[in-house]
């Protein structure tokens, strides 16, 4: 079930990481209405213990990369050798490793405005974009599992019970 | 516990094989002497740096990781002491290699014309200051690699101490410097007149990468071995030795490139000079190999998280790397000292054989006392750690 379609959102806070980890696997296990964790940083084990497939964001990544560094390698030899030749200390035109650190840069920097910008578009995040309602203290230090409230089995009550021995901090409903 | 010591690292018969192709190496070496005696040296030289360097490198992950406060490796790190309990070897190794070319220097009394800025060199790199200089930073290493393993054994499972890390810290700092010196004393002074300020790091990335790829080698060879120690490295190590490898191979690029691309800029004849030699004619395509083992292999089979997590494939591509490190000491040391075409030929394969022979033995040797002290401590405690 998608996250955008979803009209009533259970909400669990955890203070800490394994918790959290923990009960991924028993909500897994019971069959609850997962949809997402929302964690401060990056926590290992999250999206194996979601079971989701990796991500392809890395490709994307890696095809910019190389779309910066031979559009930047072809564009350095047409601009100095080819539209306008240009003689600099004697060097041949189409010197290649004058070349090289040009590429690079624009290798890394394609590669990683691409990156942003895919995540992006995938996530329909913009500036300016009403977050909505937001369980407390997730931008800043809980760690939030998040239940589809429609879903069979997915009542706030029926989630506070499945999560009791996790230590959670916090069950909201949310729209 | 007991099943520690039921499989070596490398088994008795191919300790035979190895025992073998050290000695015939040696016996060509010998030869070698007898006959071409710069030729036998260069190629002596070429592994002896290759294995000291690798031993170093070893040194200088624990310390590195000391450092930076890295918790990570501590699971594996009697897989980088294996490599640190080889540096005493290694120095006595080098210290005959630079003593045979030291006597060479002694008897060419042959005077060449050089230009007159070249008075401070020729003071440096006065043959006896020259031994001594090298004496001393063999002398170091081998007093900071046995502090080290000292310091290993000692430790606790899952801690490193606060004088650790105070050591590791003053380690680095008189390890960049007797490095920097010993990469100019025995690599870059084969060609006295060229200098490239860079040498040092250059020195420093290339032996990086290869000790990884050795650890990455013996730490899969041992998991295989020993189920204790399968048990204590994940393929999440293995991961991040990965991550590291992919790293420092770009590490070594970048460095190898960037010298290349100053000299090629400022293209002043007594800088150009190296690489002249080296990119031109026939050293041209060995260059190319040694940067294909050493970054384009690693850096795009090395890309995906799956390439990272397989044994096989990280096995492989530090094969590779290790292949490729000889390449580049290889082309970093014979067109000085051998001229502007390469040879291979018997009395490289002899040195080759030292080397191929030669380091697993020595790291075995460290790996059996290893699984004998494990022997003496079983029983008292379970530890997922191999003790040195």
């Amino acid at each position: 079930m998608k996250i955008s379609a979803c009209t009533e959102k259970v909400c669990v806070s955890f203070a800490r990481e394994c918790d959290l980890l923990a009960a991924i696997q028993v909500a897994k296990q019971e069959g609850l209405p997962l949809l997402d964790a929302l964690t401060p940083y990056p926590v290992h084990g999250v999206e194996t213990a979601f079971g989701w497939k990796s991500s392809r964001l890395t490709w994307v990544c890696f095809i910019c990369g190389m779309i910066g560094a031979v559009g930047m390698l072809w564009f350095q030899h047409w601009s100095a050798a080819v539209s306008w030749p240009l003689d600099v200390g004697g060097k041949p035109w189409n010197s290649l490793p004058s070349d090289i650190p040009v590429a690079f840069e624009a290798a890394v920097l394609l590669a990683a405005f691409g990156s942003v910008a895919a995540l992006f578009v995938a996530c329909r995040l913009r500036p300016g974009k009403d977050p909505g309602d937001l369980p407390s203290r997730v931008t800043n230090d809980r760690f939030v599992l998040i239940f589809s409230g429609d879903s069979p089995g997915g009542g706030q009550a029926n989630i506070e019970v499945a999560m009791q021995s996790f230590h959670p901090v916090e069950v909201q409903t949310l729209p | 516990m007991a099943e520690m010591n039921d499989t070596p690292l490398v088994s008795r018969r191919t300790q035979r094989v190895l025992w073998m192709g050290l000695s015939l190496g040696v016996i060509m070496l010998v030869i070698g002497f007898l006959t071409e005696p710069t030729r036998a040296w260069s190629s002596l030289f070429v592994n002896a740096y290759f294995f000291m360097t690798a031993g170093l490198a070893g040194a200088a992950f624990l310390a590195l990781a000391a450092v930076s406060g890295a918790r990570w490796h501590l699971p594996f790190r009697r897989i980088a002491e294996l490599l640190i309990a080889t540096v005493p070897l290694a120095a006595c190794v080098m210290l005959g290699v630079i003593a045979w070319r030291f006597a060479q220097l002694i008897g060419d009394h042959t005077e060449t014309a050089h230009p007159l800025s070249f008075w401070f060199k020729e003071a440096w790199l006065e043959p006896k200051f020259w031994l001594i200089r090298t004496s001393v930073c063999l002398a170091i290493w081998t007093l900071l690699s046995i502090v080290m393993l000292r310091q290993g054994r000692r430790s606790q499972p899952h801690t490193i101490t606060g004088s650790e890390t105070a050591f590791a810290a003053m380690a680095l700092i008189v390890f960049a410097i007797t490095l920097t010196v010993a990469s100019v004393d025995w690599t870059m002074a084969l060609e006295p007149e060229w200098f490239s300020t860079m040498w040092g790091v250059y020195q420093f990335s290339g032996m990086f990468q290869a000790g990884l790829a050795v650890m990455i080698l013996l730490a899969i060879s041992s998991a295989e071995r020993n189920a204790q120690f399968r048990s204590a490295f994940q393929v999440d190590h293995l991961h991040d030795l990965g991550k590291l490898l992919i790293g420092f191979s770009c590490f070594w690029m970048y460095i190898w490139f960037c010298q290349y691309m100053l000299i090629w800029y400022s293209n002043i004849p007594e800088e150009t000079s190296y690489f002249m030699v080296r990119t031109r004619g026939d050293w041209g395509p060995i260059v190319i190999a040694s940067i294909i083992m050493n970054w384009v292999i690693p850096f795009f089979i090395l890309l995906p998280r799956t390439a990272k997590r397989s044994v096989t494939v990280m096995k492989r591509v530090a094969a590779v790397v290790l292949i490729g490190r000889w390449l580049d000491i290889y082309v970093m040391v014979y067109p000085s000292t051998q001229g502007a075409t390469p040879n291979f030929a018997w009395m490289e394969i002899a040195g080759m054989l030292c080397l191929i022979g030669g380091t697993p033995l020595a790291i075995n040797a460290g790996y059996s006392r290893l699984a004998v002290r494990q022997h003496e401590a079983s029983g008292s405690q379970v530890q997922l750690h191999l003790n040195v």
